[in-house]
């Protein structure tokens, strides 16, 4: 909200400067977003009459004025249309400086000689008002300085309010109370005094049908009423907290909310009255009830909605906007005024199908205190009676449960446990004094009743929170706190993660963050459709509609926005998918997934030589190297003709897949392939793509934490080099099986170093193989023996030709 | 006469071993001088015919005159080896050398290594709670109002009710009226934590977060907050100010002042903003910190005593202090990063800067 310096000022009573101020509330009480500085010190500006007005004669749209200023009249020219002769106006002589900081010199416009100007509202730094020359009272006498009538100088603090007390500091006298209990005062402002007046009248009558609805319903009737134009005072000041001026009455129904924090209606009298008597009916809205609104709109209501009625029907939509027909317009005569309590609850809801952000259904969502119901109501009374010869009638009050204020026990000793500072009990009680707390010590404790405008205040953290921050949060020392020395618990899982990424890293991937969301065609075009996907109950974008189940659809989208500025790509990601379960909460799992991008076209399979080199080949060789660095050695590549399940893995390339698997297990830790084509291409990816993917927590309960030594060889390897000539579809594994059950333990490692293609298809491919006894040296006899042993298997039972 | 020979024989290798010019050469003297053919064997086979006397005399002169050759080989061989023609083998040295594929940590997860380092040296432990999250953890017990509007749709990202409805669903005992949706804050681990453990404790919760937001510049609907929650007996607001102080001057590298405002959460009270000493200037005013000295970073404040209760510990048997702020803003601070939007975007020439 807007408040004005010099209001909080007159109602603090504080002697504060600006800086002091500003800088006191924004340590001890509340954010300032902004400060503005309204008007000027007017040096140089004086009351002006008109004598004079021609026409000037070489432009259209400006006139020549004479203006007497006491003790000279000055040639000034002028554009606005809005003046006559006899007006008084302000005036800027020569010298003055306008708020925007022009300064006015003699000047000559379109060839006439201009001695000042006529000053508009804006001009004046007084608002946004340009509609003409600002006329001042008539009355007035000429010469006299412009700072003796529109006062001084004024600074406008704009505030952010948080919601625990949007009930009380959401106004001037609310603030108030924080700025004076900076000096630990309490405020000037005779809060207490503003009291109801008894004086009953039979034209009102008011019954509350649900007092659920509404706790607390004043009405009040004022008649003699003259609608016309407020005051400047209060005028300039709706304007400077960003309130446009109607009329009288209206303007002080919104002098008392800025003042107090109080909503409130005023109503025409002979509008809502039959016979002389308004009978007022607070209730809950019909179901389709309608109503026309200020604003002329037709709202069809139902039973949540709370509606100030008479027996005709609705007159307003309670504590948010009133009806078209019962407000007060220029022939009002007589008004009622409301002051009243609304169910919060009701409120927002009303307001936000509505879509109606008003001042009043702002306030009354956040809860009010019925109390201030009644300080608003006796203050706008006062009000209206003093700026107009309005005449009170009589006050009608129902309110069947008054609230009281409660009181708390506060433990002087968990002041200072909490805040970590020895606060002195004077100071506590002081600060809660100033507050507008009745402070009473009682031993240990204080005994601290809350007045009712501090509905925030229930327990005895809020009321260190009050000490606290007025108290100053600078004034306590930072504190290492005792701790024992139990080391905390490691977060295995993290370090695991952390591991992964720093090894994926090394080997040049680059990891990206991507949502948790992704659209229907999306899962559609990964072919993921047939998994069960949580769904946002009112998605804000139809690009994010389900959680994941997989991290590829959003990478393959990372791959084709990244392909636009390179050639190959090696990316990945950790992080949730969201799978659903039969518990309350779905089951999330923490994926890994990577892709890589290298071959533009797919390398035929007759090119063994060439398959290496290829996306999936290099990225295989990645995950080798990925798994070692886990502790994992011992994993298979089981293709879908061995039993890899196609269903769960419906994107990727059913030739060119494998899911992986440790030996003697027939559980899959994860899945190495590359990406179905017509995935890739709806995904309009022409490169051709390989991915990989692991259940991180799988793959972390298989990890060895620890590497065990393995005695360094003490004697020489033995090695052959075994070629041969593959026919097309004669798998590797298979020659491996062969060579390691010939060759046994004396196997130490088998390396397939090269291949060739031939033009027929057939390719050849050449072996080194490692023998090894670990306790003696092999013999060349022995290793020949097997040898053999493993050429007459190979030849005998695979589709391999030796080349000797 | 045995003698005089080898002595010649030595003079001989010398003269030749120094006029030798390549390596091949010396390899001919080794075998011209010491080789089994050679005279000097030859020598040392006629030692068996003299008398003992002389052969010991003779013997050792040999062997002394054997190391002297052959260290004199050894010498020039090495050091023709070493000569080589830099004038021949010159190359381009401005040639560029092939460009190494590097990979990258996403920043927010080097921000977050650090954080995570700073808080276990702290003796802070790690928590983890669930990303998709129950009402009652992510508000209730949070303490945040039924009626709250961060509840709102246009706040929280609510998720239809889980539509595996074919089978017997393990929930029973659950609310049938709670609502499940994807988390607005990491606080929800504080409760899921404690609900686990007794303090006192020190844990850190860093994670993935999700609001309704529209997407600009500065407003992201995922990101990631960071939580810190401290429970003992008398854990006091002091003790989050030196913690927020540590932590920030060994993130930053220097030393950092910790300001605290009064503010409002629902989950503490009191609670404060935090503000921490302008990283640009320390506090003088400058461009980063829009000459206010301080800057923005999060908020905090004594954990609720209804929090407390929800959790299942006793009223007011506990105190402790909350934190969090947001992990993209603090990476944007340390990265000059002006864009939030960058951070999901996948975009490898944002992620490769890192």
């Amino acid at each position: 909200m807007k408040y004005s310096y010099n209001w909080l000022k007159e109602i603090s009573g504080s002697k504060l400067s600006l800086e002091e101020l500003t800088q006191g509330i924004t340590m001890h009480a509340l954010e300032i977003e902004g400060v503005e500085k309204i008007g000027s010190d007017f040096e140089n500006f004086v009351v002006g009459e008109i004598l004079e007005i021609s026409k000037h004669p070489n432009a259209d749209k400006l006139q020549l004025t004479k203006i007497n200023i006491g003790n000279k009249v000055l040639d000034i020219v002028c554009g606005a249309k809005n003046i006559s002769v006899g007006d008084k106006v302000p005036v800027a002589l020569v010298g003055a400086k306008l708020p925007n900081d022009l300064e006015i010199k003699e000047a000559e416009i379109r060839g006439e000689k201009s001695f000042g100007m006529l000053c508009a509202k804006d001009e004046l730094g007084l608002g946004s008002d340009h509609a003409g020359i600002l006329l001042l009272n008539k009355k007035l006498e000429v010469g006299t300085p412009l700072k003796e009538i529109l006062g001084e100088n004024d600074y406008v603090l704009e505030i952010k309010v948080l919601p625990d007390r949007a009930h009380d500091a959401v106004s001037h006298v609310g603030l108030a109370r924080e700025v004076a209990a900076l000096d630990s005062n309490k405020i000037e402002y005779d809060y207490d005094g503003l009291k109801l007046a008894k004086k009953k009248t039979s034209s009102l009558k008011i019954s509350i049908e649900n007092e659920n609805l509404c706790e607390r319903y004043i009405a009040a009737k004022l008649d003699n009423v003259k609608i016309e134009k407020s005051p400047e005072w209060i005028s300039s000041r709706l304007e400077k907290c960003g309130i446009r001026s109607i009329n009288n009455v209206v303007d002080v129904t919104n002098y008392v909310m800025l003042e107090l924090g109080q909503p409130m209606h005023a109503f025409d009298f002979e509008q809502i009255s039959n016979n002389g008597v308004a009978e007022i009916i607070v209730r809950g809205a019909k179901e389709n009830e309608e109503i026309i609104i200020l604003d002329g709109s037709v709202k069809k209501m139902s039973e949540e909605d709370i509606v100030i009625a008479n027996k005709q029907g609705a007159l307003a939509l309670a504590g948010v906007m009133g009806g078209k027909y019962s407000g007060v317009n220029e022939k009002t005569v007589s008004i009622v005024l409301e002051s009243a309590t609304f169910n919060q609850t009701s409120i927002r809801k009303t307001k936000n199908k509505f879509a109606l952000q008003t001042d009043a259904a702002m306030r009354f969502e956040k809860g009010l205190d019925p109390n201030l119901a009644e300080k608003a109501m006796v203050r706008a009374i006062e009000i209206l009676t003093h700026i107009t010869d309005a005449k009170l009638d009589g006050i009608v009050d129902e309110y069947p449960a008054p609230v009281k204020p409660w009181t708390i026990k506060l433990d002087l000793n968990y002041v200072n446990s909490l805040l970590g500072e020895n606060v002195p009990v004077k100071v506590s009680q002081e600060i809660l004094t100033s507050l507008g707390f009745e402070v009473k010590k009682a031993g240990k404790n204080l005994s601290v009743t809350v007045p009712t405008f501090r509905l925030d205040v229930q327990t005895q953290e809020d009321l260190i929170e009050e000490i606290g921050r007025i108290y100053g949060y600078e004034k306590i020392v930072p504190t290492a706190q005792l701790v024992s020395i139990k080391p905390p618990v490691i977060n295995e899982q993290r370090i695991f993660v952390r591991k992964v990424k720093n090894v994926l890293v090394g080997q040049g991937f680059s990891e990206v963050y991507n949502y948790a969301f992704y659209s229907q065609k999306d899962s559609e075009n990964a072919k993921l459709q047939t998994f069960k996907h949580l769904e946002l109950e009112a998605p804000g974008n139809l690009e994010q509609t389900i959680l994941r189940v997989s991290l590829i659809p959003n990478l393959l989208k990372n791959v084709r926005e990244n392909l636009k500025f390179a050639k190959q790509l090696h990316l990945f990601e950790i992080g949730k998918v969201f799978l659903p379960s039969k518990n309350f909460l779905p089951n999330e799992k923490n994926m890994l997934c990577g892709l890589v991008v290298l071959e533009k076209k797919p390398v035929k399979k007759e090119q063994q030589s060439n398959l290496q080199q290829t996306s999936f080949f290099q990225t295989k060789s990645l995950i080798n190297d990925l798994l070692l660095q886990l502790g994992i050695m011992n994993q298979n590549y089981v293709s879908f003709e061995d039993g890899f399940e196609q269903i769960s893995k419906s994107f990727c390339h059913e030739g060119r897949a494998a899911e992986i698997k440790l030996a003697g297990s027939n559980q899959a830790i994860g899945c190495l392939g590359e990406i179905n084509p017509l995935v890739l291409a709806d995904f309009d990816i022409s490169s051709r793509v390989a991915f990989f993917e692991f259940d991180l927590e799988l793959l972390q309960n298989i990890s060895a934490n620890e590497n065990e030594f393995r005695a360094i060889p003490k004697f020489p390897n033995v090695m052959r080099d075994l070629a041969m000539i593959v026919s097309n579809g004669q798998r590797v594994d298979d020659i491996l099986k062969v060579i390691q059950e010939e060759g046994g333990d004396l196997i130490a490692d088998v390396d397939l170093f090269d291949i060739f293609d031939f033009a027929d298809g057939t390719s050849s491919y050449a072996f080194h193989i490692m023998f090894n006894a670990g306790s003696r040296t092999l013999t060349s006899e022995e290793v020949d023996v097997i040898t053999a042993k493993i050429i007459s298997k190979l030849e005998s039972q695979l589709k391999v030709q030796i080349r000797k | 006469m045995l003698k005089e020979k080898i002595v010649k024989i030595k003079e001989e290798a010398q003269a030749e071993v120094e006029n030798a010019k390549t390596v091949e050469d010396v390899l001919q003297l080794e075998i011209q001088f010491l080789g089994r053919k050679s005279e000097f064997v030859g020598i040392l086979r006629q030692l068996k015919d003299v008398s003992p006397e002389e052969k010991k005399e003779v013997g050792q002169l040999a062997n002394a005159v054997k190391v002297e050759i052959q260290t004199l080989l050894n010498q020039k061989k090495k050091n023709l080896a070493s000569t080589f023609d830099a004038e021949a083998e010159k190359i381009d040295v401005t040639v560029p050398a092939v460009k190494l594929r590097k990979g990258h940590l996403h920043p927010l997860t080097q921000i977050q290594n650090e954080i995570e380092d700073i808080f276990t040296s702290m003796g802070f432990e790690i928590a983890d709670g669930p990303e998709v999250e129950d009402e009652f953890h992510n508000f209730d017990a949070l303490n945040i109002p039924k009626e709250h509007p961060a509840r709102d749709m246009q706040d929280t990202f609510w998720l239809k009710s889980q539509s595996v409805t074919d089978d017997k669903r393990n929930d029973t005992d659950k609310n049938t009226n709670e609502r499940i949706l994807l988390r607005t804050h990491t606080s929800n681990v504080q409760i899921r934590y404690m609900e686990k453990h007794q303090p006192p404790f020190r844990i850190i919760a860093p994670g993935r977060i999700y609001r309704n937001e529209a997407l600009d510049a500065a407003h992201e609907h995922t990101f990631h907050q960071f939580e810190a929650l401290v429970v003992g007996d008398d854990i006091n607001v002091g003790n989050f100010k030196f913690v927020a102080q540590e932590f920030f001057s060994k993130f930053f590298k220097k030393e950092i002042q910790v300001r605290i405002r009064p503010s409002y959460f629902p989950f503490t009270e009191p609670s404060f903003e935090f503000d921490i000493s302008c990283t640009v200037c320390g506090g003088k005013g400058c461009s980063a910190c829009k000459n206010a000295g301080w800057l923005e970073i999060g908020g905090a404040g004594m954990v609720n005593q209804n929090v407390f209760v929800a959790a299942g510990y006793p009223r007011n048997k506990y105190q402790g202090f909350a934190w969090g702020f947001g992990l993209e803003r603090l990476a944007m601070m340390k990265y000059k990063i002006d864009d939030i939007r960058h951070f999901h975007s996948g975009d490898l020439r944002f992620i490769k800067q890192f």
